[in-house]
Protein backbone atom coordinates (compact mmCIF):
# COMPACT_ATOMS: atom_id res chain seq x y z
CA UNK A 1 0.00 0.00 0.00
CA UNK A 2 1.63 3.15 -0.80
CA UNK A 3 1.62 5.94 1.92
CA UNK A 4 1.32 9.75 1.27
CA UNK A 5 4.73 11.27 1.27
CA UNK A 6 5.02 12.97 4.88
CA UNK A 7 6.15 16.54 5.27
CA UNK A 8 10.00 17.10 6.18
CA UNK A 9 11.45 17.95 9.23
CA UNK A 10 12.25 21.22 8.20
CA UNK A 11 8.62 21.88 6.69
CA UNK A 12 6.74 20.79 9.97
CA UNK A 13 9.72 22.67 12.39
CA UNK A 14 8.42 25.98 10.05
CA UNK A 15 4.65 25.09 10.34
CA UNK A 16 4.94 25.03 14.17
CA UNK A 17 7.07 27.62 14.93
CA UNK A 18 5.20 29.68 12.59
CA UNK A 19 1.89 28.98 14.36
CA UNK A 20 3.73 29.91 17.61
CA UNK A 21 3.71 33.18 16.38
CA UNK A 22 0.92 33.76 15.36
CA UNK A 23 1.13 33.45 11.80
CA UNK A 24 0.14 30.85 8.95
CA UNK A 25 1.32 30.29 6.09
CA UNK A 26 -1.37 31.78 3.70
CA UNK A 27 -1.83 34.35 6.16
CA UNK A 28 -4.79 33.63 7.24
CA UNK A 29 -6.15 34.28 10.72
CA UNK A 30 -6.54 30.95 13.22
CA UNK A 31 -10.41 31.03 13.11
CA UNK A 32 -10.41 32.42 9.30
CA UNK A 33 -12.00 29.88 6.78
CA UNK A 34 -10.56 29.43 3.05
CA UNK A 35 -13.01 31.07 0.59
CA UNK A 36 -15.85 28.47 -0.12
CA UNK A 37 -16.95 28.44 -3.34
CA UNK A 38 -20.19 26.28 -3.96
CA UNK A 39 -21.45 25.49 -7.90
CA UNK A 40 -24.58 23.69 -8.76
CA UNK A 41 -24.90 21.21 -11.70
CA UNK A 42 -27.70 21.38 -14.21
CA UNK A 43 -28.99 18.62 -12.39
CA UNK A 44 -30.70 18.60 -9.26
CA UNK A 45 -28.39 17.52 -6.45
CA UNK A 46 -25.13 18.20 -8.15
CA UNK A 47 -23.16 19.94 -6.09
CA UNK A 48 -19.31 20.90 -6.25
CA UNK A 49 -17.66 22.56 -3.44
CA UNK A 50 -13.92 24.47 -3.14
CA UNK A 51 -12.49 25.42 0.05
CA UNK A 52 -9.56 26.17 -1.19
CA UNK A 53 -7.49 23.54 -3.00
CA UNK A 54 -9.70 21.09 -1.65
CA UNK A 55 -12.56 20.00 -4.07
CA UNK A 56 -15.47 17.84 -3.98
CA UNK A 57 -18.26 16.46 -5.53
CA UNK A 58 -21.51 15.32 -4.14
CA UNK A 59 -24.45 14.03 -5.99
CA UNK A 60 -27.84 13.11 -4.23
CA UNK A 61 -30.13 10.59 -6.36
CA UNK A 62 -33.53 8.38 -5.56
CA UNK A 63 -34.62 5.58 -6.15
CA UNK A 64 -38.38 3.46 -5.61
CA UNK A 65 -36.92 -0.20 -2.98
CA UNK A 66 -38.48 -1.48 -0.62
CA UNK A 67 -38.13 -0.67 2.83
CA UNK A 68 -36.63 -2.18 5.81
CA UNK A 69 -38.84 -4.89 7.81
CA UNK A 70 -37.85 -3.23 10.78
CA UNK A 71 -38.64 0.05 9.71
CA UNK A 72 -41.88 -0.62 7.31
CA UNK A 73 -42.44 3.46 7.53
CA UNK A 74 -39.46 5.06 6.82
CA UNK A 75 -37.11 5.57 3.58
CA UNK A 76 -33.76 4.84 3.39
CA UNK A 77 -31.19 6.94 3.71
CA UNK A 78 -26.93 6.14 3.21
CA UNK A 79 -24.19 8.74 2.61
CA UNK A 80 -21.54 7.50 0.63
CA UNK A 81 -17.93 8.39 0.59
CA UNK A 82 -15.24 7.74 -1.52
CA UNK A 83 -11.89 8.62 -1.57
CA UNK A 84 -10.21 8.42 -4.96
CA UNK A 85 -6.72 7.70 -5.87
CA UNK A 86 -7.37 11.11 -7.60
CA UNK A 87 -6.98 13.02 -4.57
CA UNK A 88 -3.58 11.16 -3.10
CA UNK A 89 -2.13 8.25 -3.92
CA UNK A 90 -2.71 6.58 -0.42
CA UNK A 91 -6.02 6.18 -1.07
CA UNK A 92 -7.29 2.71 -2.55
CA UNK A 93 -10.47 1.37 -3.95
CA UNK A 94 -12.10 -0.89 -1.71
CA UNK A 95 -10.04 -0.50 0.96
CA UNK A 96 -11.00 2.09 3.43
CA UNK A 97 -8.59 4.22 4.86
CA UNK A 98 -9.02 5.32 8.39
CA UNK A 99 -9.46 8.54 7.32
CA UNK A 100 -12.69 7.40 4.87
CA UNK A 101 -13.89 5.27 8.18
CA UNK A 102 -13.72 7.97 10.23
CA UNK A 103 -15.44 10.79 7.42
CA UNK A 104 -18.28 8.47 6.70
CA UNK A 105 -18.93 7.70 10.18
CA UNK A 106 -18.73 12.10 10.93
CA UNK A 107 -21.15 13.00 7.76
CA UNK A 108 -23.71 9.69 8.95
CA UNK A 109 -23.92 11.01 12.84
CA UNK A 110 -24.03 14.49 11.33
CA UNK A 111 -26.37 14.86 8.68
CA UNK A 112 -28.23 11.11 9.67
CA UNK A 113 -28.65 10.69 13.10
CA UNK A 114 -29.28 14.20 13.66
CA UNK A 115 -32.46 13.59 12.15
CA UNK A 116 -31.98 16.28 9.23
CA UNK A 117 -33.58 14.34 6.87
CA UNK A 118 -37.99 13.41 7.43
CA UNK A 119 -37.14 9.62 5.98
CA UNK A 120 -41.05 9.24 7.28
CA UNK A 121 -41.56 11.63 4.30
CA UNK A 122 -39.75 9.24 2.15
CA UNK A 123 -42.37 6.45 2.53
CA UNK A 124 -44.90 5.69 -0.13
CA UNK A 125 -46.53 2.61 0.35
CA UNK A 126 -45.84 1.19 4.18
CA UNK A 127 -44.10 -1.38 4.09
CA UNK A 128 -44.14 -1.84 0.53
CA UNK A 129 -42.38 1.30 -1.47
CA UNK A 130 -40.34 3.97 -0.13
CA UNK A 131 -37.53 5.98 -1.67
CA UNK A 132 -34.19 5.36 -1.31
CA UNK A 133 -32.16 9.04 -0.97
CA UNK A 134 -28.32 8.60 -1.56
CA UNK A 135 -25.59 10.89 -1.40
CA UNK A 136 -21.93 9.81 -3.24
CA UNK A 137 -19.13 12.11 -2.05
CA UNK A 138 -16.66 12.38 -3.89
CA UNK A 139 -13.27 14.05 -2.90
CA UNK A 140 -11.75 15.28 -6.18
CA UNK A 141 -9.20 16.50 -4.27
CA UNK A 142 -7.20 16.47 -0.84
CA UNK A 143 -6.07 19.58 0.42
CA UNK A 144 -7.00 19.52 4.34
CA UNK A 145 -10.26 19.92 6.01
CA UNK A 146 -11.98 17.36 3.86
CA UNK A 147 -14.97 17.32 6.99
CA UNK A 148 -16.29 20.58 6.70
CA UNK A 149 -16.05 20.97 2.98
CA UNK A 150 -17.81 17.38 2.64
CA UNK A 151 -20.52 18.10 5.43
CA UNK A 152 -21.06 21.31 3.29
CA UNK A 153 -21.38 19.47 -0.06
CA UNK A 154 -23.86 16.98 1.17
CA UNK A 155 -26.16 19.19 3.30
CA UNK A 156 -26.15 21.24 -0.01
CA UNK A 157 -27.14 18.46 -2.56
CA UNK A 158 -29.86 17.40 -0.33
CA UNK A 159 -31.20 20.51 0.01
CA UNK A 160 -30.90 21.26 -3.62
CA UNK A 161 -32.21 17.82 -4.44
CA UNK A 162 -35.41 17.20 -6.02
CA UNK A 163 -37.48 13.61 -6.37
CA UNK A 164 -40.03 13.15 -8.51
CA UNK A 165 -43.39 13.92 -7.57
CA UNK A 166 -45.51 10.76 -7.07
CA UNK A 167 -49.54 9.97 -6.56
CA UNK A 168 -51.31 6.81 -5.59
CA UNK A 169 -54.63 6.30 -7.06
CA UNK A 170 -56.41 2.91 -6.77
CA UNK A 171 -53.01 1.17 -5.33
CA UNK A 172 -51.09 2.05 -8.37
CA UNK A 173 -48.08 3.83 -7.90
CA UNK A 174 -47.19 6.66 -10.86
CA UNK A 175 -44.39 7.95 -10.61
CA UNK A 176 -44.09 11.34 -12.81
CA UNK A 177 -40.97 12.57 -15.27
CA UNK A 178 -39.99 16.16 -15.12
CA UNK A 179 -41.66 16.45 -18.23
CA UNK A 180 -45.21 15.79 -16.65
CA UNK A 181 -44.61 17.22 -12.83
CA UNK A 182 -42.02 19.45 -11.50
CA UNK A 183 -40.21 17.33 -9.36
CA UNK A 184 -40.31 18.11 -5.53
CA UNK A 185 -37.53 19.33 -2.75
CA UNK A 186 -37.37 16.42 0.10
CA UNK A 187 -38.62 16.95 3.25
CA UNK A 188 -35.97 18.63 5.28
CA UNK A 189 -35.67 19.57 8.72
CA UNK A 190 -32.49 21.16 9.84
CA UNK A 191 -29.35 22.04 8.12
CA UNK A 192 -26.11 21.32 10.68
CA UNK A 193 -22.27 22.05 9.25
CA UNK A 194 -18.95 20.68 10.43
CA UNK A 195 -16.48 22.97 11.87
CA UNK A 196 -13.19 21.05 12.45
CA UNK A 197 -10.44 22.25 15.31
CA UNK A 198 -6.94 21.73 14.62
CA UNK A 199 -4.59 21.66 17.87
CA UNK A 200 -0.76 22.52 18.04
CA UNK A 201 1.51 22.82 21.24
CA UNK A 202 2.41 20.61 23.88
CA UNK A 203 -1.15 20.80 25.72
CA UNK A 204 -2.89 21.85 22.54
CA UNK A 205 -3.01 25.82 23.41
CA UNK A 206 -3.20 26.47 20.04
CA UNK A 207 -6.38 26.23 17.98
CA UNK A 208 -6.86 26.60 14.23
CA UNK A 209 -9.68 26.37 11.85
CA UNK A 210 -9.71 24.83 8.74
CA UNK A 211 -6.00 23.34 8.07
CA UNK A 212 -4.75 22.71 5.27
CA UNK A 213 -3.29 19.61 4.12
CA UNK A 214 0.33 20.64 5.41
CA UNK A 215 -1.44 21.91 8.70
CA UNK A 216 -3.22 18.57 9.46
CA UNK A 217 -0.11 16.81 8.80
CA UNK A 218 1.67 18.46 11.78
CA UNK A 219 -1.60 18.95 14.13
CA UNK A 220 -1.58 16.94 17.64
CA UNK A 221 -5.49 16.34 17.66
CA UNK A 222 -8.35 17.79 16.25
CA UNK A 223 -12.16 18.51 17.14
CA UNK A 224 -14.85 18.40 14.86
CA UNK A 225 -18.04 20.10 16.34
CA UNK A 226 -21.23 19.69 13.63
CA UNK A 227 -24.22 22.21 14.63
CA UNK A 228 -27.18 23.87 13.26
CA UNK A 229 -28.03 27.39 13.19
CA UNK A 230 -30.37 26.99 16.13
CA UNK A 231 -27.39 26.04 18.25
CA UNK A 232 -28.11 22.98 18.21
CA UNK A 233 -25.05 20.32 18.64
CA UNK A 234 -25.63 17.50 16.23
CA UNK A 235 -22.34 16.01 17.10
CA UNK A 236 -18.94 16.11 18.84
CA UNK A 237 -16.07 14.19 17.69
CA UNK A 238 -12.50 14.51 19.59
CA UNK A 239 -11.53 11.00 19.05
CA UNK A 240 -8.42 11.35 21.00
CA UNK A 241 -4.82 12.93 20.18
CA UNK A 242 -3.21 15.42 22.92
CA UNK A 243 -5.69 16.20 25.30
CA UNK A 244 -6.97 20.28 25.57
CA UNK A 245 -8.32 22.11 28.20
CA UNK A 246 -12.20 21.69 28.44
CA UNK A 247 -12.91 25.55 28.77
CA UNK A 248 -10.96 26.16 25.65
CA UNK A 249 -13.11 23.23 24.48
CA UNK A 250 -16.19 25.73 24.90
CA UNK A 251 -14.73 28.60 23.70
CA UNK A 252 -14.28 26.58 20.42
CA UNK A 253 -17.98 25.50 20.66
CA UNK A 254 -19.32 29.22 20.62
CA UNK A 255 -16.82 30.26 18.06
CA UNK A 256 -17.89 27.21 15.70
CA UNK A 257 -21.47 28.32 16.29
CA UNK A 258 -20.98 31.83 15.03
CA UNK A 259 -19.31 29.80 11.69
CA UNK A 260 -22.17 27.82 11.12
CA UNK A 261 -24.50 30.57 10.93
CA UNK A 262 -22.39 32.09 8.31
CA UNK A 263 -22.36 28.75 6.36
CA UNK A 264 -26.13 28.43 6.60
CA UNK A 265 -26.30 32.18 5.32
CA UNK A 266 -24.35 31.86 2.31
CA UNK A 267 -25.93 28.24 1.67
CA UNK A 268 -29.48 30.16 2.05
CA UNK A 269 -27.99 32.63 -0.48
CA UNK A 270 -26.76 30.11 -3.11
CA UNK A 271 -29.63 28.20 -3.38
CA UNK A 272 -31.85 31.21 -3.93
CA UNK A 273 -29.49 32.46 -6.43
CA UNK A 274 -29.56 28.67 -8.33
CA UNK A 275 -33.56 28.62 -7.97
CA UNK A 276 -33.76 32.10 -9.94
CA UNK A 277 -31.34 31.10 -12.22
CA UNK A 278 -33.72 28.30 -13.11
CA UNK A 279 -36.75 30.24 -12.68
CA UNK A 280 -36.74 31.42 -16.27
CA UNK A 281 -39.79 33.28 -16.62
CA UNK A 282 -41.13 32.81 -13.89
CA UNK A 283 -42.87 29.02 -14.99
CA UNK A 284 -42.01 27.07 -11.74
CA UNK A 285 -44.76 28.30 -10.18
CA UNK A 286 -47.36 27.16 -12.28
CA UNK A 287 -45.89 23.72 -12.93
CA UNK A 288 -45.78 22.70 -9.66
CA UNK A 289 -48.24 20.18 -8.22
CA UNK A 290 -47.44 20.94 -4.67
CA UNK A 291 -49.73 23.30 -2.27
CA UNK A 292 -48.39 25.95 0.33
CA UNK A 293 -48.57 24.52 3.53
CA UNK B 1 -39.27 5.22 22.34
CA UNK B 2 -41.09 2.79 24.57
CA UNK B 3 -38.56 3.00 27.56
CA UNK B 4 -39.67 5.80 30.33
CA UNK B 5 -37.26 8.39 32.42
CA UNK B 6 -39.80 11.00 32.56
CA UNK B 7 -40.10 10.24 36.05
CA UNK B 8 -36.85 11.99 36.98
CA UNK B 9 -38.79 15.22 38.14
CA UNK B 10 -40.68 13.67 40.56
CA UNK B 11 -38.27 12.27 43.27
CA UNK B 12 -35.11 13.29 41.23
CA UNK B 13 -33.89 9.80 41.72
CA UNK B 14 -33.15 8.21 37.80
CA UNK B 15 -34.30 4.67 36.99
CA UNK B 16 -31.84 2.63 38.67
CA UNK B 17 -31.91 4.71 41.82
CA UNK B 18 -29.12 6.77 41.70
CA UNK B 19 -29.02 10.86 42.35
CA UNK B 20 -28.14 13.35 39.22
CA UNK B 21 -24.00 13.03 40.16
CA UNK B 22 -23.87 9.33 41.06
CA UNK B 23 -21.44 6.45 39.59
CA UNK B 24 -22.36 3.03 38.91
CA UNK B 25 -20.36 0.19 41.24
CA UNK B 26 -17.19 0.37 39.53
CA UNK B 27 -15.20 -3.16 39.75
CA UNK B 28 -11.62 -3.81 38.54
CA UNK B 29 -8.86 -6.02 38.82
CA UNK B 30 -5.52 -5.86 36.90
CA UNK B 31 -3.59 -8.96 36.28
CA UNK B 32 -6.31 -11.10 35.50
CA UNK B 33 -4.33 -13.22 32.99
CA UNK B 34 -0.82 -14.59 34.10
CA UNK B 35 0.71 -15.16 30.77
CA UNK B 36 -0.34 -11.73 29.01
CA UNK B 37 2.10 -8.62 29.68
CA UNK B 38 -0.48 -6.52 30.82
CA UNK B 39 -4.20 -7.10 31.30
CA UNK B 40 -7.45 -6.17 33.11
CA UNK B 41 -10.99 -6.25 33.81
CA UNK B 42 -13.16 -3.58 34.47
CA UNK B 43 -17.12 -3.67 35.45
CA UNK B 44 -18.87 -0.22 35.18
CA UNK B 45 -22.51 -1.22 36.58
CA UNK B 46 -23.51 -4.18 33.96
CA UNK B 47 -21.05 -2.66 31.39
CA UNK B 48 -18.64 -5.50 31.24
CA UNK B 49 -14.89 -5.40 29.43
CA UNK B 50 -11.49 -7.63 29.53
CA UNK B 51 -8.67 -6.04 27.67
CA UNK B 52 -5.15 -7.65 26.80
CA UNK B 53 -1.74 -5.76 26.47
CA UNK B 54 0.80 -7.31 24.19
CA UNK B 55 3.45 -5.43 23.98
CA UNK B 56 5.43 -3.39 23.48
CA UNK B 57 7.24 -5.83 21.27
CA UNK B 58 8.10 -6.12 17.58
CA UNK B 59 5.97 -5.99 14.72
CA UNK B 60 4.61 -9.59 13.66
CA UNK B 61 5.18 -9.30 9.85
CA UNK B 62 6.86 -6.72 7.63
CA UNK B 63 3.02 -6.05 6.53
CA UNK B 64 1.86 -4.54 9.45
CA UNK B 65 4.85 -2.20 9.45
CA UNK B 66 3.40 1.77 9.55
CA UNK B 67 -0.08 0.61 8.44
CA UNK B 68 -2.72 2.81 8.98
CA UNK B 69 -6.10 1.48 10.23
CA UNK B 70 -6.34 -1.45 7.66
CA UNK B 71 -6.91 -4.86 8.90
CA UNK B 72 -8.24 -5.82 12.11
CA UNK B 73 -7.19 -2.59 14.59
CA UNK B 74 -6.29 0.92 14.43
CA UNK B 75 -3.13 2.25 14.32
CA UNK B 76 -1.58 5.41 15.72
CA UNK B 77 1.67 6.99 15.41
CA UNK B 78 3.16 3.58 13.47
CA UNK B 79 5.97 5.67 12.20
CA UNK B 80 9.27 4.45 12.94
CA UNK B 81 10.19 6.88 15.59
CA UNK B 82 7.89 5.93 18.20
CA UNK B 83 5.70 2.81 19.20
CA UNK B 84 2.47 2.02 17.13
CA UNK B 85 -0.41 1.24 19.50
CA UNK B 86 -2.97 -1.01 17.50
CA UNK B 87 -6.31 -1.29 19.10
CA UNK B 88 -8.73 -4.32 18.57
CA UNK B 89 -12.20 -4.63 19.82
CA UNK B 90 -14.18 -7.87 19.82
CA UNK B 91 -17.62 -7.72 20.96
CA UNK B 92 -19.68 -10.36 21.87
CA UNK B 93 -22.11 -11.90 20.21
CA UNK B 94 -23.69 -12.34 24.45
CA UNK B 95 -23.61 -8.80 24.97
CA UNK B 96 -26.28 -7.11 24.57
CA UNK B 97 -30.13 -7.63 24.42
CA UNK B 98 -30.37 -8.87 20.98
CA UNK B 99 -27.98 -10.53 18.94
CA UNK B 100 -26.50 -8.93 16.24
CA UNK B 101 -23.84 -9.95 14.49
CA UNK B 102 -21.21 -7.50 14.00
CA UNK B 103 -18.49 -7.56 11.02
CA UNK B 104 -14.79 -6.66 11.18
CA UNK B 105 -15.94 -4.29 9.17
CA UNK B 106 -17.95 -2.28 11.15
CA UNK B 107 -17.20 1.32 10.98
CA UNK B 108 -18.80 2.51 14.51
CA UNK B 109 -16.17 -0.23 16.07
CA UNK B 110 -13.40 1.01 13.60
CA UNK B 111 -13.97 4.22 14.93
CA UNK B 112 -13.48 3.10 18.21
CA UNK B 113 -10.49 1.45 17.83
CA UNK B 114 -8.82 4.28 16.70
CA UNK B 115 -10.48 6.65 19.51
CA UNK B 116 -8.70 4.37 22.10
CA UNK B 117 -5.43 3.86 20.43
CA UNK B 118 -5.38 7.49 19.85
CA UNK B 119 -6.37 8.93 23.38
CA UNK B 120 -3.76 6.63 24.50
CA UNK B 121 -0.99 6.97 22.02
CA UNK B 122 -0.89 11.11 23.79
CA UNK B 123 -0.60 9.64 27.12
CA UNK B 124 2.01 6.42 26.82
CA UNK B 125 6.16 7.55 26.37
CA UNK B 126 5.87 5.73 22.99
CA UNK B 127 8.77 7.59 21.80
CA UNK B 128 10.62 4.99 24.50
CA UNK B 129 9.86 2.17 22.36
CA UNK B 130 10.96 2.98 18.54
CA UNK B 131 9.72 0.53 15.68
CA UNK B 132 7.40 -1.86 17.95
CA UNK B 133 3.60 -1.82 18.82
CA UNK B 134 1.61 -2.17 21.72
CA UNK B 135 -1.24 -3.88 20.57
CA UNK B 136 -4.45 -3.52 23.18
CA UNK B 137 -7.13 -5.96 22.78
CA UNK B 138 -10.42 -5.34 24.28
CA UNK B 139 -13.07 -8.08 24.82
CA UNK B 140 -16.80 -6.82 25.16
CA UNK B 141 -18.32 -9.24 27.52
CA UNK B 142 -21.99 -6.93 28.42
CA UNK B 143 -23.48 -3.92 27.48
CA UNK B 144 -25.44 -1.34 29.39
CA UNK B 145 -24.10 1.57 28.38
CA UNK B 146 -20.82 3.93 28.66
CA UNK B 147 -19.03 1.48 26.64
CA UNK B 148 -16.60 3.63 25.08
CA UNK B 149 -15.57 4.70 28.73
CA UNK B 150 -15.55 1.54 30.18
CA UNK B 151 -13.18 0.59 27.07
CA UNK B 152 -10.89 3.45 27.68
CA UNK B 153 -10.62 2.53 31.56
CA UNK B 154 -9.95 -0.96 31.11
CA UNK B 155 -7.25 -0.17 28.51
CA UNK B 156 -5.60 2.37 30.91
CA UNK B 157 -5.41 -0.11 33.37
CA UNK B 158 -3.89 -2.74 31.43
CA UNK B 159 -0.78 -0.38 30.08
CA UNK B 160 -0.36 0.35 34.04
CA UNK B 161 -0.16 -3.79 34.55
CA UNK B 162 2.35 -4.41 31.59
CA UNK B 163 4.69 -1.73 32.74
CA UNK B 164 4.25 0.98 29.78
CA UNK B 165 5.70 4.63 30.84
CA UNK B 166 2.74 6.72 30.90
CA UNK B 167 1.85 10.41 32.06
CA UNK B 168 -1.02 9.74 33.77
CA UNK B 169 -4.09 7.50 33.73
CA UNK B 170 -6.81 8.14 30.55
CA UNK B 171 -9.81 8.14 32.92
CA UNK B 172 -13.10 8.26 31.09
CA UNK B 173 -16.69 8.36 32.26
CA UNK B 174 -20.16 9.59 30.62
CA UNK B 175 -22.45 12.30 30.94
CA UNK B 176 -25.65 13.28 30.28
CA UNK B 177 -28.65 15.93 30.38
CA UNK B 178 -32.44 15.23 31.89
CA UNK B 179 -33.94 17.49 29.09
CA UNK B 180 -34.74 16.15 25.37
CA UNK B 181 -32.87 18.15 23.00
CA UNK B 182 -36.18 20.10 22.01
CA UNK B 183 -37.49 21.53 25.68
CA UNK B 184 -35.73 24.60 26.49
CA UNK B 185 -36.66 24.63 30.55
CA UNK B 186 -34.15 25.36 32.91
CA UNK B 187 -34.73 23.03 35.40
CA UNK B 188 -32.79 20.40 33.31
CA UNK B 189 -30.25 18.50 35.11
CA UNK B 190 -26.95 17.27 34.11
CA UNK B 191 -26.25 13.30 34.90
CA UNK B 192 -23.61 11.41 35.66
CA UNK B 193 -22.43 8.14 34.28
CA UNK B 194 -25.54 6.94 31.92
CA UNK B 195 -26.85 3.01 31.23
CA UNK B 196 -28.40 1.94 28.23
CA UNK B 197 -31.54 3.14 28.99
CA UNK B 198 -30.58 6.82 29.51
CA UNK B 199 -27.86 6.83 26.68
CA UNK B 200 -31.20 5.43 24.41
CA UNK B 201 -33.31 8.37 25.70
CA UNK B 202 -31.40 11.79 27.11
CA UNK B 203 -28.50 13.66 25.20
CA UNK B 204 -25.26 12.43 26.69
CA UNK B 205 -21.36 12.51 25.87
CA UNK B 206 -18.27 10.67 26.73
CA UNK B 207 -15.68 12.21 28.38
CA UNK B 208 -11.99 11.50 28.90
CA UNK B 209 -9.44 13.31 30.83
CA UNK B 210 -6.06 12.90 31.25
CA UNK B 211 -5.32 12.26 35.17
CA UNK B 212 -6.16 15.15 37.42
CA UNK B 213 -6.35 17.76 35.17
CA UNK B 214 -9.36 19.59 33.49
CA UNK B 215 -7.24 18.44 29.84
CA UNK B 216 -10.02 16.41 27.22
CA UNK B 217 -8.28 13.44 25.64
CA UNK B 218 -11.22 12.46 24.01
CA UNK B 219 -15.04 14.08 23.95
CA UNK B 220 -17.62 12.09 21.77
CA UNK B 221 -21.28 13.53 21.41
CA UNK B 222 -23.93 11.38 19.59
CA UNK B 223 -26.74 13.03 19.82
CA UNK B 224 -28.58 16.80 19.38
CA UNK B 225 -28.48 18.90 22.47
CA UNK B 226 -28.64 22.65 22.68
CA UNK B 227 -25.31 24.10 22.74
CA UNK B 228 -26.19 25.98 26.26
CA UNK B 229 -26.69 21.99 27.83
CA UNK B 230 -22.45 21.81 26.72
CA UNK B 231 -20.98 22.95 29.77
CA UNK B 232 -22.99 21.36 32.56
CA UNK B 233 -22.38 18.25 30.72
CA UNK B 234 -18.88 18.56 30.24
CA UNK B 235 -18.54 19.78 34.22
CA UNK B 236 -19.58 17.03 35.46
CA UNK B 237 -17.90 14.54 32.99
CA UNK B 238 -14.37 16.08 33.55
CA UNK B 239 -15.63 15.80 37.96
CA UNK B 240 -16.65 11.93 37.20
CA UNK B 241 -13.82 11.61 35.39
CA UNK B 242 -11.65 12.56 38.38
CA UNK B 243 -13.37 10.11 40.53
CA UNK B 244 -13.00 7.63 38.25
CA UNK B 245 -9.34 8.22 38.02
CA UNK B 246 -9.47 7.78 41.75
CA UNK B 247 -10.98 4.69 41.96
CA UNK B 248 -8.76 3.19 39.14
CA UNK B 249 -5.58 4.09 41.25
CA UNK B 250 -7.05 2.61 43.79
CA UNK B 251 -7.32 -0.49 42.39
CA UNK B 252 -3.68 -0.35 41.09
CA UNK B 253 -2.40 0.65 44.20
CA UNK B 254 -4.10 -2.40 46.00
CA UNK B 255 -2.72 -4.85 43.72
CA UNK B 256 0.67 -3.54 44.27
CA UNK B 257 0.44 -4.04 47.94
CA UNK B 258 -0.81 -7.49 47.66
CA UNK B 259 1.74 -8.50 45.75
CA UNK B 260 4.48 -7.35 48.16
CA UNK B 261 2.79 -8.84 50.80
CA UNK B 262 2.55 -12.31 48.97
CA UNK B 263 6.30 -11.57 47.67
CA UNK B 264 5.12 -12.31 44.39
CA UNK B 265 7.51 -8.95 43.68
CA UNK B 266 10.29 -7.82 46.05
CA UNK B 267 9.65 -4.58 47.66
CA UNK B 268 11.70 -1.93 45.27
CA UNK B 269 13.85 1.10 46.17
CA UNK B 270 11.00 3.74 46.15
CA UNK B 271 8.32 1.65 47.85
CA UNK B 272 9.27 2.54 50.92
CA UNK B 273 7.20 5.32 51.33
CA UNK B 274 3.96 3.44 49.89
CA UNK B 275 1.93 2.82 53.10
CA UNK B 276 1.81 -1.25 53.37
CA UNK B 277 -1.01 -1.71 55.41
Amino acid sequence: MPREAEPSLNEKQFVIQALQSNLRLDGRKFDQYRPLEVSFGEQYGVVEVKLGKTRILAKASAEVTVPYVDRPLDGIFTIATELSPMASPAFEVNRPTETEVLLSRLLEKTVRRSGALDTESLCLVAGQKCWHVRVDVHILSHDGDLIDAACFATVASLRHFRKPDTSIENGVLTVYTPAEREPVPLGWLHSPFCVTWSFYGDEGEIAVLDATWLEEAVRVGSCTISLNRHGEICQIAKLGGTPVEALSLLQCTSIALVRVKEFSALLDKKLAEDAKRRDRGGLLAELSAENDR
Amino acid sequence: MPLDTSSYSLALLRVDGRRWNELRRINAQIRTQAAADGSSYLEMGHTKVMCVVTGPSEPFGPARVGRTGAGAGATAGASGGEAGVVVSIVVAGFSSVDRKRRGRGDKRIQELQSTISSALAASLHTHLFPHSTISISLHVLSQDGSLLAALINAATLACVDAGIPMTDYVAACTAGSTSTYAANDESADPLLDLNHQEEQELPGLTVATLGDSDRVAVLVCESRVQVSRLEGMLAVGVDGCKQVRAILDRVVRDKGRKMVQEGTVQKGVGLEDMEVD
